[in-house]
């Protein structure tokens, strides 16, 4: 497992806090994960767990004021990108850091054409003339799948489904080969057939360009089809981390487990949907012990009173429970 | 390639330009026409006008052509110092016009310039909003007063008053537009593809809020007419010998029993091209609206 080189990506203790009306909401606390060149990283949890705003630190695009980080750092290639200079950041996004979007129907700019915007992009950060952009925005169009890319690409936004415009965005997070593709639940807003096909498209893409990926996403599935590796985050904290194999085969935290029997199985008697009593607390309450105490079934007094470390209980499985490892009744 | 696609209600047929969508409504093409004709002679008062608009002659308050008594010299006939009164409302329209575009101009490109950072730069954003807020206060009427006071009266202490009038407006306009479209994804996008804050506050931010801020400056650009005739009526604005469509209302005043076409034909050309100007705003805005344009 272990390699020699350095990963391309490092977090390390993260934690960025919001500044709200006099109060602080902590939406990720202490959150760490390295990622290696040319690897997939899932990153789950439910909505508001943090995952989005982790992806969103690494390109360091969390709006200051009113958001802080507070602590730690996210190491890319060997750089601390939280004290990197705005110009040098603005060098790396878009370049050799690539974002796809959640919401494709409202990612793009609407006033501009799709190749344009591939185009601007390529210009900034390529050096390309605008014809060879253009050649190149063409043949990324090509790449992703778009249909007749020569004529696809003086169309507007607007003239394209939503599948064809996360094909787009894909070309346009591609386009300068970045080293590092951050996908923030790219296939979330499509219907199943177009999101396999995008998951699809970017497993082939990772495989091609040999970029590393981080995949944010509430979708297990998603994260089995795809994923090297998987965090599993709950409250702005890392609770287990795996990898894909281990983690589906040996879950070891309550919530992890929670969420794999809350996956709807086709070959299962038709009942009540299993789920996770309670709700995730907010991000301005001051918890004391574990956050995910009072929906653990689990629970002792020791979850209540003090916060589980992350502990490392095999080769590359770390969990952050007082229980662990448990036993699962099989 | 098995590419099974999303039914495509949303890629409709190409969309006529927005020049095109706007002739098919008939209200707003007489609306476009009547302005056309009307800037045109404004634009050609030299070469059109029959007579000297500045010449007095003896042969005053000559009434328009449909009475028995009309000076076939004088189609709309002279007013109370034997001016011709086409050639005058030609110059004067030209006058109207100029403090119009330019109020309108001026004032709607820095307000909306402030708007746009206010929204694009949050840390600014009270600063330039509290400014705003003290512009808001000074009535036009009375800031022009007070320019006139200090510059004395002509067109241009009224440019400049009706400019400053302008500015708050469209600052908060563009301002409301800036910060819904600040919030749209895509600027996120625009980011995160590492683009400079100029290109981002031009490409992504401006652009997409110009058309909407057009609308707006279409539509100022009737009340502006209004309250720069009301300044000249007042006896703020353009100097005597000057036609300027407000200050000849003013002056016909004084003949309305004798001779009301004096005041009334520019009281009503104003109306006109007011009207005119605010039809084709809400036309525009039908058609440069995309929340509306389905």
């Amino acid at each position: 497992m272990e390699q020699a080189s350095a990963p391309l990506l490092e977090v390390d203790d993260l934690a960025v806090e919001f500044h709200v009306g006099g109060t602080v909401q902590r939406a990720v606390q202490g959150v760490s994960f390295s990622l290696e060149r040319g690897k997939t990283l899932g990153v789950v949890g439910e909505s508001g767990c943090g995952k989005s705003v982790t992806s969103l630190s690494i390109m360091r695009l969390v709006p200051q004021p009113p958001g802080k980080y507070a602590r730690g750092e996210i190491r890319f290639d060997g750089r601390d990108l939280l004290t990197l200079p705005e110009a040098e950041m603005r060098k790396l996004r878009g370049a050799r850091i690539g974002m796809i979007f959640q919401e494709p129907m409202t990612s793009l700019n609407p006033v501009y054409t799709c190749g344009e915007q591939i185009i601007e992009t390529l210009t900034i950060h390529s050096g390309l003339s605008r014809a060879e952009a253009r050649e190149k925005a063409i043949e990324m169009l090509d790449l992703v799948g778009l249909p007749s890319p020569s004529s696809r690409v003086d169309d507007y936004p607007h003239q394209l489904s939503g599948g064809q415009r996360q094909r787009v965005m894909i070309a346009l997070a591609l386009a300068n080969d970045p080293d590092l593709l951050i996908a923030d639940e790219p296939t979330t807003a499509l219907d199943v057939t177009v999101q396999a096909q995008i998951l699809d498209l970017m497993g082939d893409l990772r495989s091609r360009t040999g970029a590393a990926v981080v995949l944010v996403t509430h979708d297990l599935s998603v994260v089995a089809q795809t994923c090297d590796d998987v965090v599993v985050m709950y409250a702005g904290r890392v609770v287990e981390r795996a990898p894909t194999a281990t983690l589906f085969a040996d879950p070891q935290h309550p919530y992890t487990v929670g969420l794999m029997a809350a996956i709807p199985r086709i070959n299962a008697a038709v009942g009540r949907l299993a789920t996770i009593p309670g709700s995730v607390p907010p991000p301005w309450a001051a918890i004391k012990g574990c956050r995910f105490a009072s929906r653990c079934p689990l629970a002792t007094d020791q979850c209540r009173a003090e916060d589980p470390p992350m502990t490392e209980i095999s080769a590359g499985h770390g969990v952050a429970c007082w229980r662990a490892p448990i036993e699962v009744a099989a | 390639m098995t590419d099974v696609e999303a039914p495509s209600w949303d890629a409709p047929a190409p969309v006529r330009p927005w020049w095109q969508r706007l002739l098919r409504d008939p209200i707003a093409l007489i609306a476009a026409a009547v302005l056309a004709v009307i800037v045109f002679c404004a634009i050609a008062a030299p070469l059109i006008s029959p007579h000297d608009p500045f010449a007095s002659s003896r042969a005053v308050m000559k009434p328009p052509f449909w009475s028995d008594r009309s000076d076939p010299a004088h189609i709309l006939g002279t007013d109370g110092q034997g001016r011709d009164m086409l050639s005058r409302l030609f110059y004067g329209t030209r006058l109207t016009l100029i403090i119009g575009v330019l109020s309108v101009g001026i004032g709607g490109v820095l307000g909306s310039l402030l708007g746009l950072l206010a929204a694009f730069r949050p840390k600014l954003d009270p600063w330039v909003m509290r400014l705003v807020d003290v512009m808001l206060s000074f009535p036009a009427i009375l800031l022009g007063l007070a320019l006139v006071a200090v510059v004395g009266p002509g067109a241009t202490p009224v440019i400049i008053a009706l400019a400053i009038a302008t500015i708050p407006d469209s600052a908060r306009i563009a301002r409301s537009i800036a910060v819904s479209v600040m919030k749209q994804e895509y600027i996120e996008a625009g980011r995160a593809l590492g683009l400079s804050s100029f290109a981002l506050f031009h490409r992504y931010l401006l652009r997409n809020c110009v058309s909407t801020i057009m609308i707006f400056m279409s539509m100022r650009f009737g009340q502006i007419i209004l309250i720069g005739a009301a300044l000249s009526f007042l006896g703020l604005g353009a100097r005597p010998p000057t036609a300027e469509l407000g200050m000849m209302a003013a002056q016909g005043r004084d003949f309305l029993l004798f001779a009301p076409h004096i005041a009334v034909i520019p009281a009503v050309l104003t109306f006109v091209i007011v009207l005119a100007a605010n039809i084709l705003g809400d036309a525009l805005r039908d058609v440069l609206d995309p929340r509306l344009r389905s």
